[in-house]
């Protein structure tokens, strides 16, 4: 897999939602020199499964993981997959990059198409509110289901109590009782 | 393939309400904290729900949130898990070095593979001694943590540590391999290279171990491929998906690392327990041959583009930009996101993924209609690291103490008295 085919799908199924892309080659090796390819593209929120449709036309598919950040005003979610494993230095990294407005936090999943989605869709609802229409599971993986917070947003005015609540102990001399 | 041809003609009777079985969190056939809950109509499983979480220590707000410098951050990844303790730190310093800019002199990404491949064989032999021990068969434990005991004492030689190496750094490794080391490393291939026809005929050509894995906890390759499975899980179902082969890193495009599938054995994967052993004793094979041409071919010269640290930390400080650093981990992809904004020492984005976190969906299938005996070693196959601590050694004022877990347990009670005030 090259990244010019893997870019030319991705503008052939989004045509000018394509909003941006970068292709940021990777040498590696020291006696067997190798270009690793990654394209790191933007792409609108509803367009995230269209996108991932069509990568996934192109060869295997993995999916990493999906990145998420509270950039203030809006959520930003980077999903890093992986086109066309199975050859030696034949897999593409694909870094999709696409923003949520803070006050519709909802973006489709994409479990419909990728299966294997569905742990680091799950980790984005408990970790940032976000959440995915069409995920099969909503349940939390890593996080006490009854958790008031949601640990990753920088706006949480609970957050910082909650913390210091957690590490309380640590500042009491630590001295056995 | 049948699955489990004898198991279908057992007859159940009147067995066919369906009952809950909870596995865990805290259960001997687990290793580490994770709950599993069974609906059972007699012996098979209908049905299961997983979940994790029980020994989630936030790492990522912790490197991200707390004011912690990179380097301390890297320290901290490493104490990800115990045994993938140079994975994570290899997947870290390559996207913080992507993130800003940095070069790794050849001698060291060198020394980054030898360690992480010898980081390899120390795992797969742990997992195959668990394997052995869930099947039931101690003395195969015994046999394999006792040849395990040998490559710990390299790693000991040339990091200082069993485990937690502290080997990696941004721009190269913190320790070179001195000409008097290379005689012992050779010395452990060599033994190993001996004793690897003996442990694939202790485990492959034993019936016990045959009739309790063969057909047992299959993963299909179409459900490897759509559940996005990694590491030798994905591998025993015949994917042919290795980050060393698929997007080569570090040196890993010199050594032509092909992914290893029980084809390469001669047989058909089936993507059964028996297949993961497979893979991963040939993978100690396969590791010895890539730290074998390592050693012969070791490129001379600088082990770090920052031999100071406090050059390195404003390198570090004034960089900008994101970055994506992966590894092949002994149990499968780990991957790590970083991203720096000039003037902060803490990134501002920190993602971390482990090999476990790709495999979890993968058990779904693999417990479907599956016998209750069977359990353990379903749980075990895909090496699951969950992580956990049940013990805190402290020396404080040069005094020794041991917090045991009746002092830990009295702490998290009283923790969460605090946190539900």
């Amino acid at each position: 897999m090259r990244a010019e085919q893997v870019l030319a799908a991705l503008s052939r199924a989004l045509g000018e939602k394509l909003q941006s892309y970068e292709l940021r080659p990777r040498e590696v090796g020291v006696s067997k020199k190798w270009t690793v390819e990654e394209i790191w593209a933007e792409v609108p929120r509803e367009d995230i499964p269209r996108a991932v449709a069509a990568l996934k036309a192109l060869g295997p598919l993995h999916i990493s993981i999906i990145t998420g950040h509270d950039a203030g005003e809006k959520i930003e979610l980077l999903y890093h997959l992986a086109v066309g494993f199975g050859t030696e230095g034949g897999e593409v990294m694909v870094t999709l990059r696409t923003f949520l407005p803070k006050e519709d936090p909802t973006v489709p999943s994409i479990c419909g198409i990728l299966p294997g989605a569905e742990t680091t869709e799950r980790e984005k609802i408990e970790f940032l509110g976000v959440d995915f229409p069409g995920i099969p599971r909503r349940d939390h993986v890593f996080l006490p289901d009854d958790l008031p917070v949601h640990p990753w947003r920088r706006d949480e005015p609970e957050l910082e109590k909650f913390i210091r609540r957690m590490v309380e102990w640590e500042k009491d001399d630590g001295a056995k009782s | 393939m049948e699955r489990n041809p004898e198991g279908e003609n057992l007859e159940y009777g009147a067995l066919e309400e369906v009952f809950e079985v909870p596995i865990g969190p805290i259960h001997p056939a687990l290793k580490e904290p994770i709950r599993f809950t069974f609906q059972v109509r007699g012996e098979r499983i209908v049905d299961v729900q997983i979940r994790t979480g029980f020994a989630h220590r936030g790492i990522e707000f912790m490197g991200m949130r707390q004011g912690r410098n990179l380097i301390q951050i890297l320290y901290l990844s490493e104490r990800i898990c115990g045994i993938c303790s140079v994975s994570h730190p290899i997947a870290f310093t390559q996207a913080v070095e992507r993130a800003a800019g940095i070069e790794v002199p050849p001698r060291a990404q060198y020394i980054r593979v030898i360690i992480s491949e010898l980081e390899r064989i120390h795992s797969h032999l742990l997992w195959a001694g668990v394997a052995a021990h869930e099947l039931g068969f101690d003395t195969l434990l015994h046999l394999t943590w006792r040849v395990r005991e040998k490559v710990l004492d390299i790693l000991e030689e040339l990091t200082g540590n069993r485990i937690n190496y502290a080997i990696p750094i941004f721009g190269g490794v913190r320790r070179d391999i001195t000409p008097e080391q290379y005689p012992r490393v050779w010395e452990a291939i060599r033994y190993y290279r001996g004793l690897l026809e003996e442990l694939l005929d202790a485990f492959l050509r034993d019936p016990t171990v045959e009739a309790r894995t063969r057909g047992v906890g299959i993963l299909e390759p179409k459900e490897a491929e759509e559940l996005c499975a990694v590491g030798p899980t994905a591998r025993a179902s015949g994917l042919r998906k290795d980050v060393r082969q698929d997007r080569p890193y570090l040196a890993y495009s010199d050594f032509e690392v092909k992914a290893i599938t029980p084809a390469d054995y001669g047989l058909t994967p089936v993507g059964d327990v028996y297949d993961k052993i497979v893979v991963r004793l040939l993978e100690v094979g396969q590791s010895l041959d890539i730290i074998e041409k390592a050693l012969e071919n070791m490129p001379e010269g600088e082990i770090t583009s920052f031999p100071k640290i406090p050059a390195l930390l404003a390198h570090l400080k004034k960089a900008e930009g994101e970055g994506l650093g992966w590894h092949e981990a002994p149990r499968g992809e780990v991957i790590h996101y970083v991203r720096l904004v000039s003037g902060e020492e803490s990134p501002l984005i920190w993602k971390v993924k482990a090999p476990t976190y790709s495999n979890l969906l993968s058990w779904y299938p693999m417990f479907e209609d599956q016998e209750v005996a069977d359990i353990p070693i379903i749980a075990a196959c895909i090496d699951p690291c969950i992580c956990c601590m049940d013990r805190v050694y402290i020396v404080r004022n040069g005094k020794e103490e041991t917090w045991t877990k009746e002092e830990l347990l009295r702490l998290s009670w009283e923790k969460t008295r605090r946190m539900r005030r």
